[in-house]
């Protein structure tokens, strides 16, 4: 997912990685993708796949701190959720 | 009109036209590769094609979420408006201290009121005179990070209501609503222009972002 990926393949990465489960409307993920360039989060660029111009999104320096902090920030907690639903 | 085209039509609404091409490259490109790769997979011309629609979702709900990261038309009419005034203003040295003489002049307009013993016009032109001079010394003023964007802005605002409370002393409360009245456009160019630092980055913002 660190790679750079054009906007299909995100999504279909997404809906795979999830197994199904963030079956999400495609259009709107590019609002998504912009907002994150927006906040200087990702970035984009002009490349061509296949014979066919295609827009690539990349994640920043930034972008990377801020998903290392989130994921950290996930994984505490879902373990505390897990924690209290193992529990019930 | 083929079920993409209308798609897109209801999903660029109210967008500028830079925006709007955008958002016709991206999805037009999404579309096609959804719909080869539900061909490969089997699946009819018609059948990719709605599978391919059908994946997008609302148009109505993109629109609305492109409407918050991208430019609309207003904000890009604002934009060019706003570029079209800092180039005359620019191009003008003349014009440039004409709006930086006026608070003074209005300051000096106090001076003379008051000596004449027109207390309440001195008090008048004197509020107006400080209040006014960030708006009009803005082009002459060197704000040209977020930060000093930030502090200017405070200041602007705590200018104009101080100058509008002082101006109607006592009876401010009273004429609030020529008060909100005479701050509305001004709230609204402000609101505007928010919304438009949030959709650029700071490295393509015009001069009149910062004030």
């Amino acid at each position: 997912m660190h790679e750079p990926s054009h906007g299909y393949r995100i999504a279909q990465t997404i809906k795979e990685r999830s197994q199904g489960v963030l079956d999400f409307k495609e259009g709107t993920l590019y609002p998504a993708l912009h907002k994150l360039e927006n906040e200087g989060l990702v970035e984009s660029y002009d490349g061509v796949e296949k014979g066919r111009p295609r827009r690539y999104y990349r994640i920043t320096k930034s972008g990377r701190g801020t998903l290392t902090r989130d994921r950290a920030e996930w994984r505490e907690l879902s373990r505390a959720v897990t924690m209290i639903l193992g529990r019930a | 009109m083929t079920g993409l085209d209308s798609w897109l039509k209801q999903a660029t609404r109210h967008l500028s036209k830079d925006s709007a091409v955008q958002v016709r490259t991206e999805i037009e490109e999404h579309y096609e590769s959804a719909r080869e790769a539900a061909i490969s997979g089997g699946a009819t011309i018609d059948g990719a094609h709605r599978l391919a629609l059908t994946a997008l979702g609302n148009a109505k709900t993109a629109n609305c979420q492109y409407r918050h990261v991208l430019l609309t038309s207003a904000e890009a009419r604002m934009l060019r408006d706003g570029e079209w005034e800092a180039r005359v203003v620019c191009s003008r040295s003349w014009l440039k201290w004409l709006l930086v003489a006026a608070p003074v002049a209005a300051v000096l307009a106090a001076a003379v009121l008051f000596l004449t013993g027109a207390f309440a016009l001195a008090r008048v032109a004197l509020v107006g005179g400080i209040g006014l001079s960030p708006l009009f010394a803005a082009p002459l003023l060197p704000v040209y990070t977020p930060s000093r964007s930030r502090v200017y802005r405070r200041a602007k605002w705590v200018a104009l209501i101080g100058t509008l409370a002082l101006a109607f002393g006592p009876d401010a409360l009273k004429w609030s609503w020529l008060m909100i009245s005479c701050l509305w456009p001004i709230a609204w160019i402000e609101w505007t222009r928010a919304s438009i630092r949030r959709k650029l980055p700071v490295a393509k913002w015009p001069k009149q972002l910062y004030l």
